[in-house]
């Protein structure tokens, strides 16, 4: 099944792509990650996709989040097709819409956990005491109201994650982009994280699209895609949570 | 705003203190060049910048206070007969062949004949009147406190100039000269000392007038006549630039600064840039990050070129304070320093440039942050 289209009655989804083809080429071996792969993602869920390693879920993500373009093919992300923005629409379309947690963490040396959540939002013209008040919120949901004046070599991996997450939960996207949010964390921290990236989906009515080869998140995610090969081999929807996390099944 | 640039600046200051040395280093030697520059070629106009007249009339193309010819001396009824005139007083200068109590060898000297009555325009700031007084005295001679070893001799000593005796009745400071050695008489001892016999008039005229700020303007007027042989005249201001910079063409020193103040700025924009560029690679997974976030690359750029601008600020504030430690020191050594406004504003120049300059080069490196590297 190359196709993945969502069998949930829904609205206009959040992310649609199109024939989507992408290849990479080094030196004379060109190597194709995505292959006319078409997709719906839906809003307010938590959408997974798994697979092996190099089997193009990365790039997939960084397709439909607009980092990078594709070959051939359509990406439609709230409506606008991102093959059509210019670098700095594509920008201004990050900065109002989306939002993004990497497996690294990426947080300035320098600046406090609520200094790193203000930063991008001081970029999206909110004044300084919005900017504050919404960093102080996102630092509170994902549990470290606490911890809002450590800077990164005082805060554990678990908790760097989790400010990651606030930065990108702070600008109240209606994307949100995780990239193996778990994989360099614990057992019990990559359970909180998957938690939260779960209760955004849910209350903020957020469309969060992960990728992870991760199995403890399969159980967590609304829907599973499958992945190998640059095309979709399953999707699957959890109607309850599932324990069991190997092996998908439609 | 979230002052990214300063606080990672203040965090990470071992990373970027390479920089901020290499600015500051670079700074503080071009101020104190140009301060040696400005102090050794300055003195080649302490007669006109040490004496109250304000308007000089000497041979016309004259290059240098040192390089004058005679003039006729009937050109100064001429002078004082412009209504803005106050005092006109003459002012020899002799090249003179200094033999002291010890041996010395030959020794140049420069002999300026002064007019030494108290109101006397000549040196008027740069000696002191108790010495002007005693210069009164026939044969009596004053010269600079740097000067006494070189010449041999101490006060009350007697000494030759051109073969006539002089003796000295005083030390005077601030009358250091270059290329030679400062010797002040009155103008009769001057005329005595001075053994071509074709001189029969003063080197130049030197008058004082009603409204300084005029100068420029007296001087162009003076200049026209031609009734008494070939004079002109110039504001003080101007002939003591013309001096001055004879002095840096003439010996190649301006070209010396020049080339030195380039090659201090290319090496501490190199070093500069290079410490920049680290700082800018050591955090391209942060700027990538906060772009997939949409913060523009302009934004980024912006962060990086306040950076630049703090490295330079934080190396001119360390040059200052060194440079002024330096200078103070180098006054109360006797050494020749002087630092004036654009000397000073030329220094801040440089040193913001090339903090410029390196804050640009690293902004180069900014390209390579592309967030899509960041989804491995």
């Amino acid at each position: 099944m190359s196709t993945a289209t969502a069998d949930h009655p829904s609205q206009t989804p959040a992310l649609r792509a199109e024939g989507v083809c992408k290849a990479f080429v080094s030196g004379k071996q060109r190597t194709q990650v995505l292959d006319r792969l078409d997709l719906s993602i839906e809003a307010a869920e938590l959408t997974l996709i798994s697979g092996p390693s190099g089997c193009g879920k990365s790039t997939l993500l960084a397709v439909l989040s607009g980092l990078q373009k594709v070959d051939d093919g359509r990406v439609f992300a709230l409506g606008s097709e991102l093959g059509q923005l210019d670098l700095h629409a594509l920008e201004r379309f990050r900065l109002q819409h989306t939002g993004f947690v990497f497996q690294g963490f990426n947080l300035f040396p320098a600046l406090s956990a609520l200094e790193q959540v203000e930063l991008p939002l001081s970029h999206m013209g909110l004044s300084r005491e919005e900017a504050r008040r919404r960093a102080r919120a996102s630092l509170e949901e994902v549990g470290l109201a606490h911890r809002m004046l450590l800077r990164p070599a005082e805060l554990s991996g678990g908790e760097k994650q989790r400010v990651a997450i606030a930065r990108a939960l702070a600008k109240e996207p209606e994307l949100l982009f995780a990239d193996e949010p778990t994989s360099a964390l614990d057992a019990a921290n990559g359970q909180i994280i998957i938690d939260i990236l779960h209760r955004i989906a849910t209350t903020h009515g957020t469309t969060v699209l992960c990728v992870s080869h991760d199995p403890r998140l399969v159980a967590h995610a609304d829907r599973v895609l499958a992945m190998e090969d640059g095309r979709i081999l399953s999707d699957r929807r959890n109607h309850a949570p599932v324990v069991d996390s190997h092996g998908i099944s439609s | 705003m979230v002052a990214l640039a300063r606080k990672t600046l203040i965090y990470e200051w071992r990373r970027f203190l390479p920089a901020i040395l290499a600015v500051g280093f670079a700074g503080l030697l071009q101020l104190l060049q140009l301060a040696l520059v400005l102090g050794i070629f300055g003195s080649t106009s302490l007669y006109i910048t040490g004496s109250s007249a304000d308007v000089w009339v000497g041979y016309p193309g004259t290059q240098s206070v040192g390089s004058g010819r005679t003039i006729d001396p009937n050109v100064e009824a001429r002078i004082l007969m412009d209504p803005a005139v106050l005092r006109v007083e003459p002012y020899i200068w002799v090249d003179g062949d200094w033999r002291g109590a010890k041996e010395t060898g030959g020794v140049s000297v420069f002999v300026s004949g002064i007019d030494p009555s108290a109101n006397g325009l000549m040196f008027s700031k740069a000696l002191a009147p108790a010495l002007r007084a005693r210069l009164a005295e026939p044969d009596a001679i004053v010269v600079d406190r740097s000067a006494v070893e070189q010449l041999g001799i101490s006060i009350g000593q007697t000494a030759t100039i051109n073969g006539h005796q002089v003796h000295v009745v005083g030390i005077g400071s601030g009358l250091r000269a270059l290329g030679g050695v400062n010797v002040l008489c009155s103008l009769d001892t001057a005329r005595r000392l001075d053994t071509d016999t074709e001189d029969n008039g003063p080197t130049y005229l030197v008058a004082r007038i009603r409204q300084p700020n005029q100068a420029n303007a007296v001087a162009q007027r003076l200049r026209g006549d031609k009734s008494f042989g070939p004079y002109t005249a110039w504001s003080a201001g101007d002939f003591a630039r013309l001096s001055v910079l004879y002095w840096l063409f003439d010996t190649g020193a301006g070209a010396g600064v020049l080339f030195l103040a380039g090659i201090v700025f290319l090496v501490g924009a190199v070093i500069t840039s290079q410490t920049l560029i680290a700082a800018v690679n050591g955090s391209v997974r942060e700027y990538a990050t906060l772009n997939a976030l949409g913060v523009g690359v302009a934004a980024l750029r912006r962060v990086v070129l306040e950076q630049a601008f703090w490295v330079g600020a934080l190396g001119l504030l360390g040059a200052s304070v060194l440079g002024v430690l330096l200078l103070v020191l180098a006054r109360s050594q006797d050494v020749p320093v002087v630092l004036n406004v654009p000397a000073a504003l030329a220094c801040i120049i440089l040193v913001m440039g090339l903090a410029a300059v390196s804050g640009l080069a690293a902004m180069r490196s900014l390209r390579r942050v592309d967030p899509a590297t960041l989804l491995r």
